[in-house]
Order: structure tokens, then C-alpha cells, then sequence
């Protein structure tokens, strides 16, 4: 199996997640893709690691999974914060830094 | 006692005087202690200008001029600046009238301004004047003397406005400060021109280097020496730098004495006697001073035939007299000249002190329409009034009769174009008679007016308000203003002694210097400092003659003139005023000075402010360039927080469209 | 290599930060850090060795790679102009610390004062280019907090105006001060150096002088301020607090007209040389532009504010005669207006004080009747002002016309008209103040004991200066030949030189030629 496969699936989902980030105005499904996005990186990161033969991908995606957790904490907290502040849960609306 | 240490005591005196009352006033100096004090200040000042004068004829006749140096006020680039003195019979005769004079009036002030609020300031500022007048006189470099001569301006102006409450006399204040400022700035000009081609500033250096250094008659030099005059004009009140003199009457009467008649305006006078090598080398400019003198006299005069203030017709005798004296000293008549400066300092002094026990009397009036019939209410002050007159009208034996014929003899004597200056000299002088005998006769014959008749009954005159004496406005006694207290002469000793000297003076004091010889000693005395004078003065007997004639039959057929006119013909001056109105109306507007520099000068200055203020303020500078330069800026960081939308997905976008143009540059370039 | 002046330079930011430490004890920790640094600088005054040249030098290499050094000197230049910054920084702290102790932000307000005295100090001791101009720039920050905190009630827009239109010219200063550096490549093996000395060993491409000469002069002018540069200065001087307008308008101006003898002239000479004219020209335009506005206007700072536009410009005619004479009496005569202005302006603070708050000449009127001593210090000062004969404001004038007649006589002459404005303007301000009826709202009253210890000795160092100006100028002389050194080598022969010739020639035939025994009577001086 050459690793081309596995970047094109890598290539798709990522691209999917870029288009999503794009599109949606929920916040919720704003992070989802962004979680789309950086999985796909992943999975280029490990099928490059078997091309080599050797772990740096793989310890790579595993600090990819780390970031991707705590950003993704930070933002739900974020966005429960807009809510119990019964602000607009809409991307475009919150535009203004300051409450 | 060395020359150099009295002569510097000289200075020392007033200007220790003027501190002491200064620190004292506050509670140690009570009553008339100040007043004591400042004259003893100058009675020492006096004493000393005596030992230096005995100092000075100790030393032979071509070393009668002593310079002296304390340090350097600066001395850079190749400009040397010092803080020194010239002693020579010239400064040596100016200190003594000077100090002499001032301590008289200093006398007299101690009197007159007894119930003043401001005591101790007046005699702080009168001491500060002394010694800017005694530092302008003994100065022995050109810098100095422009220090000295912005002093006295200085002091004249805080003299001047000495009642400071009165808009009229802050204004008459200002109006002689900046009049002498624009003097100043003509003294140092003149010394620039002087300075770029000689580069010294002492008066030795100067003098004996100014025929190396120019040409006779140079452009530069004669520009120099106009430029001086400029400042000699402005101060010694020549047209048409004068309009600040009748003015300055403003001041308490003492002021007009001693620096509107007997030393300020005489400074003028002594400048061109002192730098008299400089303006012998450029005849063009000294033949300007003579004209300017000489018509300055007749203008002068025709004013005092109509003015009705008494202290202006005594202000434009004394600039008329001065008229003279410029006249004098620019066509090298210097010892008549500097005699005349004597004598006049005398008897002009002696009448303002008179006009002050009279206005006194009048409760603070000063206008001749309202005073007559005075002679049995107050004796002495006629007396003195009579004595400064007779010295004044040049009336045969009296000290003016000699200096004014000292002066037109040696005018005289130069020939030529002259002639025509002489004849002016003898117009001026009847125009003098006429004047001073005019005002003593309205003043003190006829019937006694209100004031005179309660004086005769031993009871002074008080206005039931004071009130300002041009304007009626209300006043109070508070500091400030004079305040409703007067002192007459007869009723205070220290008027009164003060006057009785100076009338002396004024009688006995052209006994130095008499026609044909017979007594020349002020001629001697100045003889060393105008020994390098390039002027000749053939002696003319008939001439001498000729003039002691005509000033005396002039002198007698004015006060008969006058008498008629003003005695024994009551309605003439009336008959007189209709017949010639056009031209009294020009002599009573002091024709049109004030006007002409208002119009040529003040308000274009004025307009131009205003014009500043309004139009190019606010449009050009705060439009254009400072809202040109901060708009530009604003609008710059307008364009750039146009970016910043806060919109998320725009960012997004930006990120991941820049991210895929960088990733397809690379592949494309590596392809 | 001496700390002397790294001492004299951090000390007031030091006791800043004591003092944002200790808000209740700032004003007199700051009044003791003002103090110190006066006494330093008398005593380098009177340690520094007449014979000349840069001393107490402190050279750091601070960014080597760009060839930056932490140098600092003290030359006949900077001197007076460094004792006078610490007069004037410890003659406000006084004033602060007896007259306002009700101030907001005691500490906060000491440490910006603080930080404004050293950026001034360093930009007169900085002997390294890039170090001048970090300085200049610093010196604005701590009057911007300064005005924006404790200032009148427009506050806000005026600073941000004055703000922004200095920072202009400061930006076009800094584009010109880097392109000296790199086209000189003064450094060792042609590297780039900003270290002034180094400087001024090469010489720049005419064209190069030219605008760099320009953006550098573009920058003093705006600072000074100079016509028509100065639409800042109306509405900045209205909003700022008493004694931050005594240290601006006294001494920013000053590091301005410093800046043009210590960088522009000896560094390019040629522009100098070529745009001398038009200098000499604006500067009469200010001269002119200031009087007429300040006799026209009645509000009090805004008479002192161009009447320092008139004086500056005064200053900058003098610079710009380009000869030893002129600059000789511009030195002195910056010194001069600093040490006047400062306390006019605190006694316009006593006139509003006395006439319910109001700074409007025409609401004032009368105040000398129960204030003597007031009247008689601002009489002082008045005179002082209008450079009467007899201060020292007239010697710096009479050598700065002088330099100006010698080089451009019909500029010199018109520019005497403003010596007669001058007297007119400042005779006004005194006597619509205190003279004529007392004014409807006045209180007339005298001077308290706090305002007299602040007040009076500056007027006894202004009568000290007036006796003895030689003080101010004569250790200035040689630092002033070698600034103007390559401006009049391009002239021809210098000045200085055909001066002395004169002054021989004219003493020597005078002694001839006077015939008397001369020698005899004088005493030598």
C-alpha cells in the first residue's frame, strides 16, 4: 500500500473541514471541523511515520491530539459562556470584543 | 581717595539707596525715613561727584580722562563687553548737576509726597533713577551706555505710571517705554554699523580709531551716527520721537522735575557731546541733529502759546529748550550747549517745582483756564514762578541769559548755512518769552479764583472727591492714585528750601561763563574734553555783542507783549485766536503728531495683529498645516482599522486563501 | 570613561520610581531627586576644565551590530544648557511639592516628571546619533500622560494634536538620522556607526546634506515650535497643568535649537550653507508672527506662548547667522528664556489665582494695590522678558543681531521691529494685570512664603546672570567655533578670525593715534 491513498482521504477530509469552517455560523460546528481539519493532518502525519519506518510522526500526532483537546476545551467553555450570556450562538454576530 | 574709587562711589550711592528702601520698606523704614534716606543717598552721591571732580583737576589737562573696569560682562567672538567707566570733565560736570539737582529734588519730594500711599516706592524708584542716569553718564563703553540709557527709560516708565490705578498714566507709561525702546534699537543699530568696521566699544578705542577706520563722511558712518540720533531724539523728546513728553506729565510733579526737565532729556544732548568725535567725522549727521533741534524749537514753542495744562506749556518749553541744546552740541557748540544744560536744569526744575506747589494748591487741577490771582495767596511760589521765568525768557543777569547767549554766539560763530539757524534761535527765543509770561500771568494776576481766595485765608483747597484732573474719573486714596492730601510750598520746609536754592542757582549761576571773556571757567574746565574737536570758533566780538543786545530787548519787549496781552487787555488772546483760527487750531492739536503716528503706526501694528489673530491663526496655520498633517495621519488609520471587521470567517478565509496562494507559488516554482 | 553622568542622567527616573512606591511621601522624594542632580550639576560646572573640549565621557557599546554607543559627554555646547534643565526640573518640583498638595497621583505624576528629566538631560548628554534621537523622542511620552491626567478640560484633542504633529517630525527625523549612519559608514572598516565623533570625521554627498539637513530641520522647528509650524502650541499650552508648561515651554525648545549646533550644522554643513537663508528667513516670519499675535491676544499663556514663538525665533535668526557671534548669543539666550519663563508662568498661575481663576488678561486689573512684592518680582521679570538693556536676555540679543547684521544685514534690521513688539507685548501683560482699576473679580493679594521661596530665587539667579553673562558664554566659545568649524570653511575665512583683525587693528591705531598718554589713567580691566 503506497501512502498516496492515504494522503489523498487526508487531503479530502481536510479540505471538507477548511469548507466547513468557511461556510457554517455555529460556533459548535465551527470547532467540529476545525477537529476535522486537524485529524486529517494526523492521519498524513502517520502514514508518513510508516513510510519511514520510524515513531516522529506518530509522537507528532500524538502532541497534534494533546493541542487538539485543550483548544476544544477552551472553545466549548467559550461558547457555554455565550450562551448563559444569551448572546447570538452566530459567528458572524459576535464581531465586536467587548462584554 | 583714588578718581576711580569716588567716581564708582558715584554709582554705588543711589543704587545702595534704592535697595535699602527697597528691603526697609516692608516695616523697618516708617514715615519719612525712606524719603530721608534716598536723599542722603544722593546728598553722598553729590559729595563725591565734588571729590572727584578735585580729583580730576589734580591731574594735568591731557590726562583728564580716566577710564575704570570692575570685570567683564562678557567677552566672546572677539566682542569685549566690560562693566566700566570714563571720568573726564564732561561726565565729571554731568554727575555734578546730576546728583546736585536730584538731591534737591529729592528735598523737595520728601515734602510734596508726605502723604502718599506709595512713599517708600517713589523714593526706591527716584534713587534707581539717579543711578541709571549717573551709569548712563559715566559709562565708558557704548554697551554700558545703552544699559544706562534703557535704565532711565526704564525708571521714567515706572515713574511715569507711579499712580498706577490711573488708566491714563499706565497708558502715558507705555507710550514713553516703547517711544524710548524704539530709541534703543536705534542706538544699537547705530553701534552694529559702527562696531563692523572698528570692533571696539570703549570710548578711547573709538574715538581715536574712528578716522582710520572711515572715510569723512562715510555712508556707513553718517547711517551710523542717524541711527544714534534716532535714540538721542527719542529720549531728549525731538520731534518726531517727542509725543511721550507731554504725556509723561502724568507723573507726580517731583518726576517732571527731575527726569522730564532737568537729566532724562538732557541725555540725548550728552550723547552727541560725548561721542562728539564720531559725529564731527560725519558732518551729514550732525547737520541733521541741528535742523531737527532747531525745529523741534519752533514747534515746540508754538504749542506752549496754546496749551492750557500748566505742567505741558513747562513739558514743551523744556522740549523747545532741549530743541536748543541739540542744536548746540551738533554744530559744536559744546560748551554753550552743556552751559544751557546747567542753567536749564536750574531754573526748569525750580518752575516745575513751582507748577507742583500750585497745582497743590488747585487740589490736584492742573489746568490754566481754572487758576488765577494766586500772587497774594501764595508769595514764595510766585517768587520762584518769577525767578525760573526771568532765567527762562533769557532776561538780562539771570544764569539763562547767559547760557542762551553762550549757545547762539557759538552757533553763530560757524557761519554760513548757520546764519539761518540763528535767526531761528532768536525766533524760538521770543516765542519762549511769550509763552513762559503767558502762563505766569493767567496764573497768578486777575481775580483770584475759589482755590486762591480760601489760600489767602490760610485755608488749603480740598476737592470734596479727588477725582483724575483729564478725565473727571472718581478716585480714592488708596495706593495707587495720589490720594486728597496736597502740600504747598509755604507750608513745608522742605519744598521750600529745595526751591530757594535753585532759584539762587537759577540767578547766580551763569556767573561761570561770561560774554567777552571776562569769565571763562566752564570754557577751561570742558576744554580737555573737547580738546580734539576738528571744529573752528573764531572769536566776533560784534557778534557777541549783537546777540547779548538782542536777547535783552527780546527778553523785555516779550514780558511787555505778554503783559498787554494777558494784563492789561484781557480780551486779546481771544481777538488773537479768532483771527488766526486755522493755525491755532494747529498748535492746540500739537499739530497732529499723535495723529500722524497713529495712523502711520499704530494701527497698521494693530491691524496686523488683529489680521494674525484671525484669518491666518485659523486658517492657514490650524487648517492647513496642523489639520493637513494630523488629517492626513487620521485618515491613514481610518483606512487601516477599515480592516479590522471582527468578522471570523473573513479572517478564516484570508488565513486558509493565503495559506493555499503560498502552497501553490512553491508548487508551481518547484515544477 | 566616568559614571558622573549616567548618575545625572537616571537619577530623577529613579526617584520617580521611588516615589510611584511611596504616593504619600512623592512630592518631597522627587523635590530630593531634583535637588541632588541641581547640586551634581553645579558641581560639574564648576569642575568641568575651561580649557575645553568633551568631557566626563561615557562610552557603552549598546547594539553593536547596527553600531549604536551609549555615549555620553559634556562639551562648552551642553554645559549650561544641562545646569539649566536641572534649575528648571527642581524649580517645578518645588513648585509642585509647596503649592499643590492636593495632587491626584502624587506618584505617578513624579515618575513622569522624572522620565521627562532624563529624557531631556540625555538628549543634551547623548554624543551618539541614535541615542539623540531616542531621547528626543522619549522626552514627548511622559508630557503626553502628563497633560492627558492633570490637564484642562479640552485636554484630550489638543494633546493628541501635539501628540501626533511632533511624532511627524520626529518620523522624518528618524528616517534622516538613519540614513546618516548608513551612507557615512563612519565605523571601523566602514561599518555603520552612529557615534557622533565618528560622524563627523566623513562627509556626506551634497545632495544627501541637503534633505537630510531639511527632515532634521523639519523636526527642531516643529519642536521649538517655529512659524509656520506651530498651530500645536495655542491649544497644548491652554490644557497643560502649571508647572508641566514651565518645563515644556522652558526647556523642549532648547534641546531643539541645541540639536541644530550639536547634529545639523557640524554634520552637514552644505545643507546648512544652502537653506541658511531660508532659515534665517522663517525665523524673522516667527519673530514677526509671535509679537503680533502676543499683543493681540488676551489670554495669559497664550501672550507667553508666542511670545516664546518671537523669542525662539529670536534663537533660531542667531543659529543661522552661522557665525561665532550669533551662536554665542543664541546659547546664552536659550539659556536666558528658560530661566524668564519659568517663573512667569508660575506667576501667571498667581494672577489667575488672585482673579477667581480666570487667566484672561481683561478679567484681571489691579493687582499690584495689595501686592507689592508680586508687582515688583514680575516688573523683574517683564523687563527681563523684553530683554531690556541691562539682562542678560539683551546681551544674547546684542550678539545674536550682531551675528545677523554681519551676515544678513537687511535681516538683522527688520528683526528689530520685534524688539520694539516685544517691549509693547510684555508691558501689556504686566500692566493689564497689575496696574489700571482693579478688576471686578480680583482678590488682590500678595505673594504667600511658599510661592516666594519658589519665586524669588529664580529672579536672584536671572539678576546673578544679568551681572556676569560672561558666566554663560565663555565656556561656550570654543565648543561654538568647532561646531560652526566645516559650515564656515565653506563660507571662506572665518568670522571670528576677521574679527580679532579688527579689534587689533583698530585698538592698535587708537593708541597712536590718540595722542594723549592713554596708559597712564587706565586701570586694566
Amino acid at each position: 500500500m503506497s501512502v498516496n491513498w492515504y494522503l489523498v482521504v487526508s487531503a479530502l477530509i481536510f479540505s471538507i473541514g477548511a469548507v466547513g469552517v468557511l461556510i457554517r455560523r455555529n460556533p459548535l460546528v465551527v470547532l467540529l471541523c476545525l477537529e476535522l481539519m486537524l485529524n486529517a493532518g494526523n492521519l498524513a502525519l502517520l502514514g508518513f511515520s510508516r513510510t519511514w519506518g520510524d515513531g516522529d510522526g506518530q509522537i507528532f500526532a500524538l502532541i497534534v491530539l494533546v493541542v487538539a483537546a485543550c483548544e476544544v476545551a477552551i472553545g466549548l467553555g467559550i461558547v457555554v459562556a455565550l450562551y448563559r450570556k444569551r448572546l447570538p450562538i452566530d459567528v458572524d454576530e459576535l464581531r465586536e470584543l467587548h462584554g | 581717595m583714588s578718581l576711580q574709587t569716588a567716581a564708582w562711589l558715584v554709582l554705588a550711592m543711589p543704587l545702595a539707596g534704592t535697595i535699602l528702601i527697597a528691603l526697609g520698606s516692608r516695616g523697618l523704614l516708617t514715615g519719612k525715613a525712606s524719603g530721608w534716606l534716598g536723599t542722603v543717598a544722593i546728598g553722598a552721591a553729590f559729595v563725591f561727584s565734588l571729590i572727584t571732580l578735585v580729583k580730576l583737576q589734580d591731574l594735568p589737562s591731557e590726562e583728564r580722562h580716566v577710564a575704570s573696569s570692575l570685570w567683564d560682562l562678557a567677552n566672546v567672538a572677539g566682542v569685549q563687553i566690560k562693566l566700566g567707566i570714563y571720568v573726564d570733565p564732561l561726565s565729571t560736570l554731568m554727575i555734578l548737576i546730576v546728583s546736585g539737582v536730584s538731591s534737591l529734588i529729592h528735598l523737595y519730594s520728601v515734602g510734596y509726597m508726605a502723604s502718599d500711599r506709595g512713599y517708600a516706592r517713589f523714593f526706591a524708584y527716584l534713587n534707581f533713577f539717579v543711578f541709571s542716569m549717573l551709569l548712563l553718564v559715566l559709562a565708558g563703553n557704548l554697551a554700558l551706555l545703552i544699559v544706562g540709557w534703557a535704565f532711565v527709560g526704564a525708571a521714567s516708565y515706572m515713574l511715569i505710571s507711579y499712580w498706577y490705578r490711573r488708566t491714563t498714566a499706565t497708558t502715558a507709561g507705555i507710550k514713553a517705554f516703547v517711544i524710548n525702546a524704539v530709541g534703543d534699537i536705534g542706538l544699537v543699530l547705530g553701534t552694529f554699523f559702527i562696531f563692523r568696521e572698528m570692533g571696539v566699544l570703549d570710548y578711547g578705542e573709538l574715538f581715536g580709531g574712528v578716522q582710520e577706520a572711515f572715510p569723512k563722511n562715510d555712508a556707513s558712518l553718517v547711517a551710523a551716527m542717524i541711527l544714534i540720533l534716532v535714540g538721542a531724539f527719542a529720549k531728549s523728546a525731538q520731534v518726531p520721537f517727542h509725543t511721550w513728553l507731554p504725556d509723561a506729565m502724568e507723573g507726580p510733579t517731583p518726576v517732571s522735575a527731575l527726569i522730564h526737565a532737568a537729566t532724562m532729556v538732557t541725555a540725548g544732548v550728552y550723547l552727541i557731546g560725548r561721542l562728539h568725535p564720531l559725529f564731527e567725522w560725519a558732518p551729514t549727521a550732525a547737520d541733521v541733529g541741528v535742523i531737527t533741534g532747531a525745529m523741534t524749537l519752533l514747534i515746540a514753542g508754538t504749542i506752549g502759546l496754546t496749551a492750557t495744562d500748566l505742567k505741558r506749556v513747562i513739558a514743551y518749553s523744556t522740549m523747545s529748550q532741549i530743541g536748543y541744546m541739540i542744536m548746540a552740541v551738533s554744530a559744536a557748540a559744546y560748551v554753550g550747549g552743556f552751559f544751557h544744560l546747567m542753567t536749564h536744569a536750574f531754573f526748569k526744575a525750580l518752575l516745575f517745582m513751582a507748577a507742583g506747589s500750585l497745582i497743590a494748591a488747585m487740589a490736584g487741577e492742573q489746568s490754566l483756564d481754572k487758576m488765577s490771582g494766586f500772587r497774594k495767596a501764595m508769595p514764595f511760589t510766585f517768587g520762584c514762578f518769577v525767578v525760573g521765568g526771568l532765567a527762562l525768557s533769557a532776561f538780562p543777569l539771570f544764569s539763562g541769559f547767559f547760557s542762551k547767549d553762550a549757545v547762539l554766539y557759538e552757533i553763530g560763530q560757524r557761519g554760513g548755512w548757520y546764519v539761518v539757524v540763528y535767526v531761528i534761535g532768536y525766533l524760538g527765543s521770543v516765542l519762549t518769552v511769550i509763552y513762559t509770561w503767558r502762563m505766569i500771568f493767567r496764573a497768578f494776576w486777575g481775580e483770584p479764583c475759589e482755590q486762591a481766595r480760601q489760600l489767602e485765608h490760610g485755608h488749603l483747597y480740598h476737592a470734596p472727591h479727588p477725582v483724575n484732573p483729564m478725565t473727571g474719573e472718581l478716585e480714592d486714596s488708596g495706593v495707587g492714585f495720589p490720594g486728597e492730601e496736597h502740600h504747598i510750598a509755604e507750608q513745608t520746609w522742605q519744598m521750600k528750601w529745595a526751591m530757594s536754592v535753585l532759584a539762587g542757582l537759577a540767578v547766580i549761576g551763569g556767573v561761570i561763563f561770561l560774554p567777552f571773556g571776562i569769565m571763562d571757567s566752564l570754557e577751561t574746565f570742558l576744554e580737555p574734553a573737547f580738546a580734539d574737536s576738528i571744529i573752528e570758533h573764531p572769536e566776533n566780538k560784534g557778534l557777541e555783542g549783537l546777540g547779548i543786545g538782542l536777547t535783552s530787548v527780546l527778553a523785555i519787549a516779550g514780558i511787555a507783549a505778554a503783559y498787554r496781552i494777558w494784563v492789561q487787555r484781557p480780551g486779546t488772546s481771544a481777538q488773537l485766536q479768532g483771527r488766526f483760527a486755522a493755525v491755532h487750531r494747529l498748535f492746540v492739536n500739537k499739530w497732529y503728531f499723535d495723529e500722524l503716528i497713529d495712523l502711520l503706526i499704530v494701527r497698521p501694528f494693530a491691524w496686523a495683529g488683529r489680521w494674525s489673530r484671525d484669518s491666518f491663526e485659523r486658517i492657514v496655520v490650524n487648517g492647513l498645516v496642523v489639520g493637513g498633517s494630523t488629517g492626513v495621519v487620521k485618515a491613514g488609520s481610518a483606512a487601516v482599522r477599515a480592516m479590522q471587521t471582527g468578522l471570523l470567517r473573513g479572517y478564516a478565509a484570508l488565513v486558509i486563501g493565503g495559506l493555499a496562494a503560498v502552497l501553490l507559488y512553491f508548487l508551481i516554482r518547484s515544477a | 570613561m566616568t559614571i558622573h553622568l549616567s548618575i545625572v542622567l537616571w537619577l530623577p527616573v529613579a526617584a520617580g520610581l521611588l516615589s510611584l512606591l511611596a504616593p504619600g511621601a512623592a512630592r518631597w522624594i522627587s523635590l530630593l531627586g531634583a535637588s541632588a542632580v541641581l547640586a551634581y550639576g553645579v558641581a560639574l560646572l564648576a569642575d568641568w576644565d575651561k580649557a575645553g573640549g568633551l568631557q566626563y565621557v561615557t562610552d557603552e557599546t549598546w547594539i553593536s551590530a547596527l553600531g549604536v554607543h551609549y555615549k555620553l559627554g559634556i562639551d562648552g555646547l551642553n554645559l549650561v544648557l544641562i545646569l539649566t534643565t536641572a534649575v528648571i526640573f527642581f524649580a517645578a518640583a518645588l513648585w509642585t511639592a509647596l503649592r499643590e498638595p492636593q495632587m491626584p497621583k502624587p506618584g505617578l505624576y513624579a515618575l513622569l516628571m522624572g522620565l521627562a528629566q532624563t529624557a531631556v538631560t540625555g538628549a543634551f548628554m547623548a554624543q551618539d546619533l541614535a541615542l539623540f534621537v531616542v531621547f528626543f523622542d522619549l522626552m514627548l511620552v511622559p508630557f503626553y500622560f502628563l497633560t492627558l491626567v492633570w490637564g484642562g478640560p479640552q485636554r484630550a484633542p489638543a494633546v493628541l494634536k501635539l501628540f501626533i504633529y511632533t511624532l511627524v517630525g520626529s518620523l522624518l527625523m528618524l528616517v534622516g538620522a538613519i540614513a546618516t549612519g548608513v551612507l557615512a559608514q563612519a565605523g571601523p572598516g566602514g561599518s555603520v556607526s552612529f557615534v557622533l565623533s565618528d560622524l563627523e570625521q566623513v562627509t556626506l554627498a551634497t545632495g544627501s546634506q541637503h534633505w537630510i539637513f531639511l527632515v532634521f530641520a523639519a523636526a527642531f522647528l516643529i519642536k521649538m515650535p517655529s512659524f509656520p509650524f506651530h498651530g500645536w502650541m495655542p491649544d497644548g499650552y491652554m490644557q497643560m497643568p502649571i508647572p508641566v508648561l514651565a518645563v515644556f515651554a522652558s526647556i523642549l525648545s532648547k534641546v531643539a535649537a541645541y540639536g541644530f549646533l550639536r547634529i545639523a550644522l557640524p554634520l552637514f554643513p552644505e545643507g546648512a550653507q544652502e537653506f541658511q537663508e531660508l532659515l534665517m528667513l522663517v525665523a524673522l516670519a516667527s519673530i514677526l508672527y509671535g509679537s503680533a499675535m502676543a499683543f493681540t491676544s488676551s489670554q495669559a499663556r497664550l501672550i507667553l506662548g508666542y511670545s516664546s514663538l518671537a523669542q525662539l525665533g529670536f534663537i533660531t535668526l542667531g543659529i543661522f547667522a552661522l557665525n561665532d557671534r550669533g551662536v554665542d548669543g543664541a546659547l546664552l539666550q536659550a539659556v536666558n528664556h528658560a530661566l524668564v519663563t519659568v517663573p512667569i508662568i508660575f506667576v501667571v498661575a498667581l494672577l489667575a489665582a488672585r482673579s477667581a481663576g480666570s487667566e484672561d488678561i481683561r478679567d484681571m486689573g489691579g493687582i499690584a494695590t495689595r501686592a507689592p512684592l508680586l508687582a515688583a518680582l514680575f516688573l523683574i521679570l517683564t523687563f527681563a522678558l523684553l530683554a531690556m538693556p541691562g539682562s542678560a536676555n539683551f546681551i544674547g540679543e546684542f550678539f545674536i543681531l550682531l551675528g545677523a547684521f554681519e551676515s544678513k544685514t537687511a535681516i538683522a534690521i527688520v528683526a528689530f521691529v520685534g524688539v520694539a513688539m516685544a517691549a509693547v507685548y510684555a508691558l501689556r501683560l504686566f500692566i493689564t494685570s497689575m496696574h489700571n482699576r482693579v478688576g471686578p473679580a480680583v482678590d488682590p493679594r500678595d505673594m504667600s512664603v511658599a510661592e516666594g521661596v519658589v519665586l524669588w530665587p529664580l529672579v536672584l539667579v536671572i539678576l546673578a546672570l544679568a551681572l556676569y553673562p560672561q558666566l554663560a558664554m565663555e565656556r561656550g566659545e570654543r565648543a561654538v567655533e568647532e561646531s560652526l568649524a566645516k559650515v564656515q570653511a565653506l563660507h571662506g575665512s572665518g568670522v571670528a578670525a576677521s574679527a580679532e583683525a579688527t579689534a587689533a587693528s583698530g585698538a592698535a591705531d587708537a593708541g597712536e593715534a590718540f595722542g594723549h598718554a592713554q596708559a597712564d589713567g587706565e586701570k586694566a580691566p
